[in-house]
């Protein structure tokens, strides 16, 4: 555990040193920039504006920087030959990806957590009450993070850069159409075809489950149940990526 | 190119060059897209459809429907301010209320320029009735719906029925249940809609409080006596 934890550490402070502060100095400006430009112009909607606006921004500005920085995380290893003096230590191929993972997933998360606070600081600045709705949002979006990041972590365990983003990107994108996929396999289509898309249905991460900005905006709270499900289905498919991710990497050559 | 210019201007020749280049795009911009782009009135006409923005928007529908929802407001604005020809509010309003169906504004807002200013109370009635099918529990929804009924189609008892409704669903303020009251005792009354309509100067936006002082200016007026 103590090993795991220090490559988390490090990696922690690799994704720091990627200069990710400045995500944050892009979204602040955005956002005030909605604040002061659309607000006004939103017939009373502003306050919706601008936190529809924080609260995509945030998700979407998060998942990219999982995806750019997460798809060198490995190859920068490899690249460098850092992992032949990692792996010269008494640690295991697998634990030295859960570091990465962890890392990456809690730089991540806290960059998220730090987005959706400003979002809701802009909010209570404006006049407007404070949005403790969006305490539930955060929590999905984390839980949907983990997904993310496993994605890109296991496309990395076996793949190049390049391939890993695009490879995430396309998975991430199919996982929103999941349920389009599941209706047009199973309307008419042959019974291969069928099974097919139903067994892609099964595979691909519904992330419609993290999803509950259009409530949050509204004033409604995220259920207890809701949050539970969707951590319990993070953790399962998240715990399912790791895995098949350090299988692979277990039996990866090196040279 | 610049092999004679001092180093100082040597290194600044490459901003010089982008900003004289960014300049020159807006200039041609500036210039042309007026004659070239969309002729007013059609500028919506090629938004695209509700559902199809829902499956592009990967997750992000609210914020979508909020891009659709300035959009609508910018397109009323300009036609407001010149033709007043909006013919096309009722497609992105569908569109602002697909991506979100709890956009509970984008209804009223719709539904009122439909009715209210195109005249097309129906369409009007319609986009407020998919919003009632949506939030069933949303007193406003039902109370704009009396509000039409009342001022658009002089339908005193559908207006009432509202009104009651209104009255009924959890969250509505009091004079909610004192129209519904009041609607049932004189309907086709005058004061009843002088009293809509300012409620509409205390509720709604800039847009809808302008409608309503003319409204009220008109049934105030010595002939509407």
């Amino acid at each position: 555990m103590t090993r795991v934890a220090a490559i988390a550490k490090n990696t922690l402070r690799e994704v720091a040193r990627e200069r990710v502060f400045l995500v944050l100095v892009l979204f602040g400006l955005g956002l005030a920039g909605v604040s002061l430009v659309l607000a006004p112009l939103a017939l009373g909607e502003g306050s919706k504006v601008v936190l529809d606006f924080g609260l995509a921004g945030a998700s979407a500005l998060s998942t990219l920087v999982v995806i750019v920085l997460g798809s060198s995380l490995l190859h920068k290893e490899l690249d460098r030959r850092t992992i032949y003096a990692v792996m010269a230590k008494p640690i295991r191929r697998s634990e030295f990806l859960f570091g990465k993972y962890a890392g990456l997933w809690i730089g991540a998360a806290a960059l998220l957590a730090t987005m959706i606070a400003l979002t809701a600081v802009l909010l209570l600045l404006s006049g407007g009450a404070f949005p403790w709705t969006v305490g539930g949002a955060l929590l999905l979006s984390l839980a949907e993070l983990m997904i993310v990041t496993g994605v890109v972590v296991f496309f990395s365990s076996f793949t190049t850069p390049l391939l890993t983003a695009f490879f995430t990107a396309a998975t991430l994108l199919a996982g929103h159409f999941a349920e389009d996929l599941l209706y047009f396999g199973t309307h008419g289509a042959s019974r291969l075809l069928a099974a097919l898309t139903q067994g892609a249905y099964w595979l691909l991460p519904h992330l419609e489950v993290f999803n509950a900005r259009g409530l949050v905006v509204h004033g409604v709270a995220v259920g207890q149940d809701r949050l539970l499900f969707a951590a319990a289905y993070a953790a399962l498919y998240g715990g399912a990526l790791l895995a098949a991710a350090a299988a692979v990497f277990e039996r990866r050559d090196f040279k | 190119m610049t092999a004679g210019l001092p180093t100082p201007l040597r290194a600044a020749f490459p901003f010089a060059a982008a900003a004289a280049l960014l300049a020159g795009s807006a200039l041609l911009y500036a210039a042309s897209w007026s004659r070239i782009g969309p002729a007013p009135g059609e500028e919506l006409l090629y938004f695209p459809s509700g559902v199809f923005v829902r499956q592009a928007s990967l997750g992000f529908e609210t914020a979508a429907a909020d891009a659709a929802w300035l959009r609508a407001i910018q397109y009323y604005g300009e036609h407001r301010l010149t033709d007043q020809k909006f013919q096309r509010i009722d497609h992105v309003m569908a569109v602002v209320t697909d991506l979100d169906p709890a956009f509970e504004s984008a209804y009223v807002f719709g539904a009122f320029v439909l009715a209210q200013e195109l005249r097309r109370p129906e369409e009007g009635l319609a986009l407020l009735t998919k919003g009632r099918h949506a939030n069933p529990e949303s007193w406003r929804l039902a109370f704009e719906t009396g509000f039409l009924h009342y001022v658009c189609r002089h339908d005193y008892a559908a207006a009432s029925s509202c009104f009651v409704q209104a009255s009924r669903l959890p969250g509505h303020p009091d004079y909610v249940e004192r129209f519904a009251a009041f609607a049932s005792q004189r309907s086709g009354n005058r004061d009843l809609a002088v009293l809509l309509w300012k409620r509409v100067l205390a509720t709604g936006n800039r847009y809808m409080q302008e409608v309503a002082k003319r409204e009220l200016a008109r049934l105030e007026a010595p002939e509407a006596l």
